[in-house]
Order: C-alpha cells, then sequence, then structure tokens
C-alpha cells in the first residue's frame, strides 16, 4: 500500500499487524449481531494494516487496499464505521478505550457474550482520557474487556522514553485493578496466549504487546521513520 | 431561586420527567460525571438504579462511554453542565456525530444559571459550539413546562441531540400554551405585524415583557420561542421576516454563533430585513441570582425595548 501512497503511517502498521492478524483471523467471532466481539482500533493510525487484515477476511476487496486514501475509495486515512469491518470511527487518541468501556457494558446490560478488543498505541497512553475509561472499567470488572497496547516505543515526534517515560505503566495498570499480561507483539503464538489469558479473566485485561515499529522493513525498522521511498521499492 | 407565582426549576422539571420516562424506555440510561445532585439526574437512579452510572469526575470519558452504549443499541442520556461538557466538543464530533449514536446530551446550568459560582461554571459558548457540528441537534427549552413537553419527543428522536437547560430559574413562558413539541417547529407565543422578537431559553420571559408594553406604544409585536435552534425552523422565521421586516433576537449566550446568528443565517439567505441581538459579548461573573446577571448583562426587556425602537426608527 505504501508504493502507492507514501502518507500512510507504515512503522506503526507494521508494529500491530500480527496483533491484528490474530484477533480478526483467530479470535474475533461475527456470529449475531448481540453476540459478536468488537474490535476497535484505538490507535487509527494503524488504519491501513487493518483495511489489509479485513482483505484476507474478504471484507474488503484486496484491489480496494491499493487505493486507500483516494479521493474515490472508502478507505480512509483512518477507520470510520461505514467501511466494512470497522466497529468504531477512530483517529483521535485516547478515545477507543472509553468506547469500548461503553460498548462492554451495553453488552453486558444486554446479556451477551460478546467481547471487545482495544488496539491502542504506547504513545496514545499520554492521552488523560485512557486513564478515566481505565479506572472506570476497573471499578466496573469488566472482564468481557481486552486491551492491548502496541508498545513499539516510538510516537510521533521521537521514541517513547525520550517523550514521556512508559516503562512504568504496566504496574499502573496493575494498581488500577487490570489483569496485565504480556507478550510478544510479533509472535502469533505469543499473542494468542496472552488473548486467553484475558479471556480467561475475572477483571478487565491489558496486554502489553513487545512491538517493533516499522518491523519487516529494515530501512525504517525501530525508527520513527514513516516512509520508503520509491526508489527502495524492492523492500 | 424566585418563589413567585409560576416560577419554577428546570432541571428539577429534568430529573422529574427523566425518571418517569425510564418505564416507557427500557433501554434508557442516564449516565453522570459526578453531577447527579446537581443536575436531578439522581432521581433516575433512584428510580432504576442499574440503568444509572456515575463515571466519576471524567466527562471526556462520560461522552465516549455513552457513545459505546449507544453503539449496542442502548439510549443513552448524558446528563452534566453545560460549561464542563464542553471539554469533551472533541469526542462530540469526533466519536458520536463522526458515528452520528444515538446519544442524548442534557446540558444543564447553562446561561447564567449558575449565577453564584462565576465565569468558570457558566457557559455562554455552548450554543455555537454545537450548531456547528454536523448531524447534531440543538434544543433549547424555554421553561420547566417545555421541558415536559420536549424530552419525551427528544427521546424518540433518533441522533445526537444537544438539550441545553438551565437551573432553578425558570418563568412561566409555555405554561398556559397548549401545543405538540415537534423538532425544529418554532411555537409563535405572540402574533405581531410590525416587529417580531425571536428568542430561546428562559429570556423569553423578557421578550414577553417586551412585547407588552410595545403593544402599549401601539407597535404590534410578535414573539416566536425558537426552541430547536438546529435544525432551525426557516419557514417561520421567513414568514416573519416578510410580515414584520424587523427582527430582534433575544439569547442567554454569546451574540457570536448563537440563536442570533442562527436567525441571521437564514434571513440573509430567505429575505434580508434588518435584525438586532440581544446576548452576552464576554463572560459572566458572580452574583446572587440569575435575574441579577441577566440585568446587568443588559440581557433584558429593556434592551429589547431598545434595540425594537431602534429598528422602527430606522425604517420609518
Amino acid at each position: 500500500m505504501s508504493l502507492y501512497n507514501n502518507d500512510i503511517h507504515l512503522g506503526s502498521s507494521l508494529s500491530t499487524v500480527e496483533i491484528l492478524t490474530t484477533i480478526v483471523l483467530k479470535f474475533k467471532r461475527d456470529g449475531s449481531s448481540e453476540d459478536k466481539d468488537w474490535l476497535i482500533l484505538s490507535k487509527g493510525h494503524a488504519a491501513p494494516a487493518l483495511y489489509a487484515v479485513l482483505a484476507e477476511k474478504n471484507l474488503i476487496p484486496t484491489n480496494e487496499l491499493w487505493k486507500i486514501q483516494d479521493i474515490n475509495s472508502i478507505l480512509q486515512g483512518h477507520p470510520e464505521i461505514f467501511i466494512p469491518g470497522v466497529d468504531m470511527s477512530t483517529g483521535s487518541l485516547g478515545q477507543g478505550l472509553s468506547f469500548g468501556v461503553g460498548v462492554a457494558e451495553g453488552l453486558k446490560m444486554s446479556r451477551s457474550n460478546g467481547r471487545v478488543y482495544i488496539i491502542m498505541g504506547d504513545g496514545e497512553q499520554d492521552e488523560g482520557q485512557v486513564w478515566e475509561a481505565a479506572t472506570h472499567a476497573a471499578s466496573m470488572k469488566l472482564n468481557n474487556l481486552i486491551s492491548i497496547v502496541d508498545a513499539n516505543g516510538y510516537q510521533l515526534d521521537d521514541a517513547t522514553e525520550e517523550i514521556k517515560p512508559k516503562h512504568y505503566l504496566p504496574e499502573v495498570w496493575r494498581a488500577i485493578g487490570w489483569n496485565v499480561v504480556h507478550c510478544d507483539g510479533h509472535d502469533i503464538i505469543s499473542i494468542s496466549y496472552a488473548l486467553e489469558n484475558g479471556i480467561n479473566s475475572r477483571k478487565p485485561t491489558v496486554i502489553f504487546a513487545k512491538t517493533i515499529r516499522g518491523k519487516g522493513l529494515p530501512l525504517i525498522e525501530n525508527s520513527k521513520k514513516q516512509k520508503v521511498n520509491n526508489g527502495d521499492a524492492e523492500e | 431561586m424566585q418563589k413567585s407565582k409560576g416560577f419554577s426549576s428546570m432541571r428539577e422539571a429534568f430529573g422529574r420527567m427523566i425518571s418517569e420516562l425510564g418505564d416507557e424506555h427500557k433501554d434508557l440510561m442516564v449516565l453522570t460525571a459526578d453531577v447527579g445532585n446537581s443536575t436531578k439526574a439522581v432521581y433516575f437512579k433512584e428510580k432504576f438504579p442499574n440503568r444509572y452510572f456515575n463515571v466519576g469526575i471524567s466527562e471526556q470519558h462520560l461522552i465516549d462511554f455513552a457513545a459505546g452504549l449507544a453503539a449496542t443499541g442502548k439510549l443513552p442520556v448524558v446528563a452534566g453542565f453545560a460549561m464542563f461538557l464542553m471539554r469533551a466538543w472533541e469526542q462530540i464530533r469526533n466519536t458520536v456525530c463522526r458515528m452520528n449514536l444515538n446519544v442524548k446530551i442534557v446540558a444543564t446550568h447553562s446561561g447564567y444559571s449558575d449565577y453564584n459560582d462565576g465565569s468558570s461554571h457558566q457557559s455562554l459558548e455552548d450554543i455555537a459550539l454545537m450548531r456547528v457540528l454536523p448531524r447534531m441537534k440543538v434544543v433549547v427549552p424555554a421553561d420547566s413546562w417545555e421541558v415536559r413537553r420536549s424530552l419525551p419527543v427528544i427521546l424518540r428522536e433518533p441522533g445526537p441531540i444537544y438539550y441545553r437547560i438551565g437551573r432553578d430559574y425558570s418563568p412561566p413562558i409555555t405554561e398556559s400554551f397548549k401545543y405538540d413539541f415537534k423538532i425544529g417547529e418554532a411555537t409563535v407565543l405572540k402574533d405581531g405585524s410590525d416587529l417580531v422578537l425571536i428568542g430561546a431559553g428562559v429570556v423569553l420571559w423578557d421578550a414577553i415583557k417586551a412585547a407588552e408594553k410595545l403593544e402599549q406604544m401601539n407597535i404590534s409585536t410578535a414573539v416566536i420561542d425558537m426552541t430547536t435552534i438546529k435544525p432551525i425552523d426557516e419557514k417561520v422565521i421567513e414568514t416573519y421576516a416578510r410580515k414584520t421586516g424587523r427582527i430582534v433576537t433575544i439569547e442567554e449566550h454569546n451574540v457570536i454563533g448563537g440563536l442570533g446568528s442562527a436567525v441571521s443565517e437564514v434571513v440573509v439567505k430567505k429575505y434580508p430585513v434588518p435584525i438586532r441581538m440581544v446576548g452576552a459579548s464576554d463572560f459572566g461573573r458572580s452574583a446572587r441570582s440569575q435575574r441579577e446577571l441577566l440585568d446587568y448583562y443588559k440581557i433584558n426587556d429593556k434592551s429589547l425595548m431598545n434595540a425594537s425602537l431602534e429598528l422602527l426608527r430606522l425604517k420609518s
């Protein structure tokens, strides 16, 4: 997709693609609308990865992927609910968890077995609203809620530790009352174990998925670099 | 709080009405951010404890939590101070409106109604901020009677609605009127042919008083209750622009972006006539009553009279 459109967030899409693949293709139950699982890509800038996985699931035609961000394409720069398979319009960081808490509580009130998966960025943890939502979810003991923090170590301007340290975050989530799990965010088996752990938890679960930004593209791997130039097309 | 005959409390009317509506609407949930007592949303809790949520002092989360509930088919009614709900403007825009979710936002303590707390708590910009949002409807009941008339309609109307009410000052404006509230339909409280006063909210009390005084001067004055500011009743505005040729608006809100602006947008398009706007132009301050502040900032019958006479001089 990046070869057709240089403006996509390539690095943070590549850090989250295995997480999305595991959830969408292995865990997410579609079923009837009442019992279906929800997937919220709170870090909406990883939309290209989401669209690619939705195409794998035949929800989006593969040839639409190359048209991402085109004025005539359904595929927007950030997810919109009019795109098949998208459960929440995102793009503004910090809102996915709050929305997910609302969905999780709504499902419980309807006696649905649906689960809510929310993917956030590590930089996104800077948003105060994440903590408004995290504390509320814990107080309501929403065990149908599984958040995944794609810990790729970078945010827009620089490495997360340079902008504002994040290493203590798992302890904060634990102190609030969440079940905290760690996994290798590029290893589908590791991700699956973490998700299983979350499914069986009596508390809401947050998974810290250690990832590498730009994974698979050495030119941008583990850096804040976003783009692969056309001359590097072989990559 | 005024104790005079006919005066009532708007938040009290909301709290009572929403609890009544809980029987009919099984999916109705009432949500607040630690202002259940202040907004009277707590009456709903007394009756339906399992459908009431206090999320703590976190307005941004409150809005998106409501959005999530709405996405699962629930009917969330968010109750909070108008001013502090504006803190979640971006959440209202990016989640509630973008997804066109069925979230009803009941904003209490609007205008100067939180008179004692001062400018930090007073909301004079919210109509402008909500009106600009695609898919958002904006409803401003005139008094407690109109709250009772309109709230059931609001709950049946799909999509996001900003419902702006005050606190305890609600003079009797629509008490003696018999009409069914419809979204997008204004109510003509008084007919007239020389001039029309268009208002929304408690300040319509001043419009009625001004109209009575103008009538004594043989100036035939119409008064329109523009309960729905968006979508605005273009038809009634055009009709009265043609009929009277002069419009004065009054609102407990900044004159930039509020009711006066909304009326003007219609008038310039349909039938241009001179307009004067009575409203706020700055932040408020503390006082002993809402009435005192309305008079202090000249959002009252006297200003309406002055503006009206100015327009009449302009044309005659």
